[in-house]
């Protein structure tokens, strides 16, 4: 199980020294990837989604350190792999896109050039093999008329056929791990929708593994297998995506459920979660979120909850699922189709 | 066949905007002049004005053209320069060309070597700041740049000459050739090393400094982010993406700059008593020497506005987003016509 794990993380914890201090964007995660398959990560925004991915990819600042922990690509450890060896895994091994396609694309280089760029790095290949697959790219994410929009700049495309090129590009030298960091946040919801599609169409086609990390379950629901939930730099609840939809235990798991538009959940409309993230420079010694809690423990300001384990493949850490706490149903779940 | 004809309305369109601009740059220059206080008929007749009697000045006033309204004399100045004939110079009483001919080459020559040794250089460090940021390197070179920034030009000029033509003897002190040596291009070099030094040492870092921090500001844009993720190293993200970008920026400010240089031969010209028009036009505007002014004005201006003019075509050949709006209607025509 874990041997077949293409990227595991143990106990990984990321901090920033910053002029306040130190802020802890991430503590003590402990996620892992199997090939094919669709991880989820949510949480609002400022717990620690992007810091943790970027952290795979050792794209942080050089104010960021690994506190503790360690990152397994393939088996091997990478956590304190140097530059060099990065950029060998860059592009071939991990790939990324990014939120906002109308900045993540260099504005006057075509697109075309800037996906072959990519390829000829990691392949042995010549310039005219390497158009053929960057056309063969373009076709795989849905740009019609490739070959005539090769050539063309990234302001002749809309939103959405940007990030399916910024896709091409992360596609382009056969990754084995994608992350998509909120790929469709700042697009339409009908464009979002089909890039989704697209995302689960590429998983089928190639196999690929990839980290989707939304805010928003909503999208999550549509194309994840498995749920991370994050809050305040930590992973609160895991489990299928089944698991987390339908059988939520964190009360935050419920607070974002209850965010959704009440046509697709079942039980009472909880709003959005009263109050705000904590600031990471001094987070709380308990539950962060208990400040947050309607459902709050006495022992959750003090005391940091475990990890949980309720099936197989579903955890939580909440006091609340100690066998001393009282029993509170979850008053919210998606609705079974 | 469509694309020709846009070309030849794009020059003649830069053409009629380079003679518009000299045309109201004269008119400015014409009547500001005459606002300045003071004799233009002192730096003619020299001392000699004031024992002139009124009919006399009234006299030598109409024979320099000096009596009519000041638009009859603008147009009169203008429609002689369109037969090449700039007026005569008031202080050296032959006509304005004259004096300007021999002395804007040896400009010519320093301003422009040491405007493409200064961008060259200011371009090579930039580079090698910005891809070692904030190291030892970056930092000591950021220093010791600013330092040589602020040492007053004319004060490093003198150093210069102490040290090296005095001390050493290694360089002459000034001129622009020994006597009998205009054609010796090694003699014109060695007159060259001092002026181009104070030149490109008071101008480098601000240039080289301005281009670094343009280089950064590109590193931290998010199309970086991408082009890490493909395995780039930070050469060829500085090389292949950051340098492209900041490109028309370069350009601009290359442009921009032709004044802030060539105004810098001024000084130099004066520290090393080197022949150039940088002296003239001080001294032409301090004697009223109205047509000299005109002429030296028109030239700097020209080589302005045709750099800035060159600095923008380029700017439409690397940065297709200039170009944009024009890219786009022309698709639409072509579309409607197919
Ligand atoms: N470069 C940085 N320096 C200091 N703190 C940072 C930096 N980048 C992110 N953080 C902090 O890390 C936390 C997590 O941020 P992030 O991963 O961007 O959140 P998310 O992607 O979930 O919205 C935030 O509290 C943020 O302030
Ligand atoms: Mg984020």
């Amino acid at each position: 199980m874990i041997n077949k794990a293409i990227l595991q993380l143990k106990n990984l914890s990321i901090s920033f020294d910053t002029p306040n201090g130190e802020v802890e964007a991430v503590r003590n995660v402990n996620l892992s990837l199997q090939k094919g398959e669709i991880l989820a990560i949510v949480g609002e925004s400022g717990c620690g989604k992007t810091v943790l991915s970027q952290s795979v990819l050792k794209l942080l600042p050089k104010t960021s350190n690994i506190k503790n922990g360690q990152i397994f690509v393939e088996g091997e450890d990478i956590t304190h792999y140097k530059e060099k060896k990065m950029r060998n895994l860059r592009g071939s091994v991990l790939s990324m896109v990014f939120q906002d396609p109308m900045t993540t694309l260099n504005p006057t280089i075509p697109i075309g050039k800037q996906i072959t760029e990519s390829i000829l790095k990691h392949k042995r290949v010549s310039r005219e093999e390497a158009k053929e697959r960057a056309i063969e790219m373009l076709e795989l994410v849905g740009i019609d008329d490739p070959i005539y929009r090769f050539n063309l700049q990234p302001h002749f495309f809309s939103g959405g056929m940007r990030q399916r090129c910024v896709l091409a590009i992360a596609l382009a030298s056969d990754p084995k791990i994608l992350f998509a960091d909120e790929p469709t946040t700042s697009l339409d919801v009908t464009v979002q929708a089909k890039i989704l599609d697209l995302l689960l169409d590429i998983r089928d086609k190639t196999g690929i593994s990839i980290v989707f990390i939304s805010h928003d379950l909503g999208v999550v629901a549509r194309i994840a297998d498995k749920v991370a939930v994050m809050y305040a730099g930590k992973v609160v609840e895991m489990g299928t995506a089944e698991e987390v939809f339908y059988d939520p235990c964190h009360p935050y798991t419920w607070g974002l459920l209850g965010a959704l538009p009440s046509s697709t959940i079942e039980g009472e409309n909880l709003k959005s979660i009263q109050g705000m993230p904590p600031v990471m420079l001094d987070p709380p010694p308990g539950d962060a979120f208990a400040v947050r809690n309607e459902y709050a423990l006495k022992i959750d300001y003090a005391e940091m909850p475990p990890m949980f384990q309720i099936t197989q493949t579903h955890f939580a850490a909440t006091w609340l699922l100690d066998e001393r706490a009282p029993i509170v149903k979850p008053p919210i779940s998606l609705k079974r189709r | 066949m469509q694309r020709k004809t846009r070309v030849i309305q794009k020059i003649l369109k830069k053409v009629a905007g380079f003679v518009i601009a000299m045309v109201c740059l004269s008119i400015i220059v014409f009547y500001f002049s005459r606002l300045a206080p003071g004799d233009p008929l002192q730096s003619f007749y020299g001392d000699a004005v004031e024992s002139m009697s009124t009919q006399e000045l009234l006299a030598a006033k109409e024979r320099l053209g000096l009596d009519d309204p000041i638009h009859i004399q603008y147009a009169k100045w203008i429609s002689n320069t369109f037969h090449g004939d700039f007026g005569m110079s008031l202080k050296y009483k032959i006509p304005a060309m004259e004096v300007v001919s021999p002395l804007i080459g040896n400009t010519l020559i320093l301003g422009g070597i040491s405007y493409l040794v200064v961008f060259f250089l200011a371009i090579f460090l930039a580079i090698c700041c910005a891809l070692n940021e904030d190291s030892l390197f970056d930092r000591i070179i950021c220093k010791v740049g600013t330092a040589a920034y602020y040492i007053p030009t004319f004060w490093l000029g003198v150093v210069l000459v102490l040290v090296f033509s005095i001390n050493l003897n290694w360089l002459p002190s000034s001129g622009a050739y020994d006597f009998g040596k205009s054609g010796d291009v090694l003699n014109r070099l060695q007159h060259l090393v001092l002026p181009l030094a104070v030149m490109v040492l008071s101008h480098l870092w601000y240039y080289a400094y301005m281009f670094r921090n343009k280089l950064l500001d590109e590193f931290r844009r998010d199309y970086i982010l991408l082009a890490k993720t493909k395995g780039l190293a930070k050469v060829e993200i500085i090389f292949k993406h950051c340098l492209r970008n900041i490109a028309p920026t370069i350009i601009s400010i290359m442009a921009i700059s032709t004044t802030h240089i060539v105004s810098g031969t001024y000084i130099a010209e004066a520290v090393f008593n080197y022949p150039g028009i940088g002296a003239l036009s001080v001294e032409s505007a301090k004697y009223h020497d109205y047509n000299l002014l005109l002429l030296l004005v028109l030239i700097t201006g020209a080589l302005v506005i045709i750099s800035s003019m060159i600095a923008q075509s380029i700017n439409e050949v690397i940065d297709p987003r200039m170009k944009e709006l024009e890219a786009v209607t022309w698709r639409k025509r072509t579309k409607t016509s197919s």
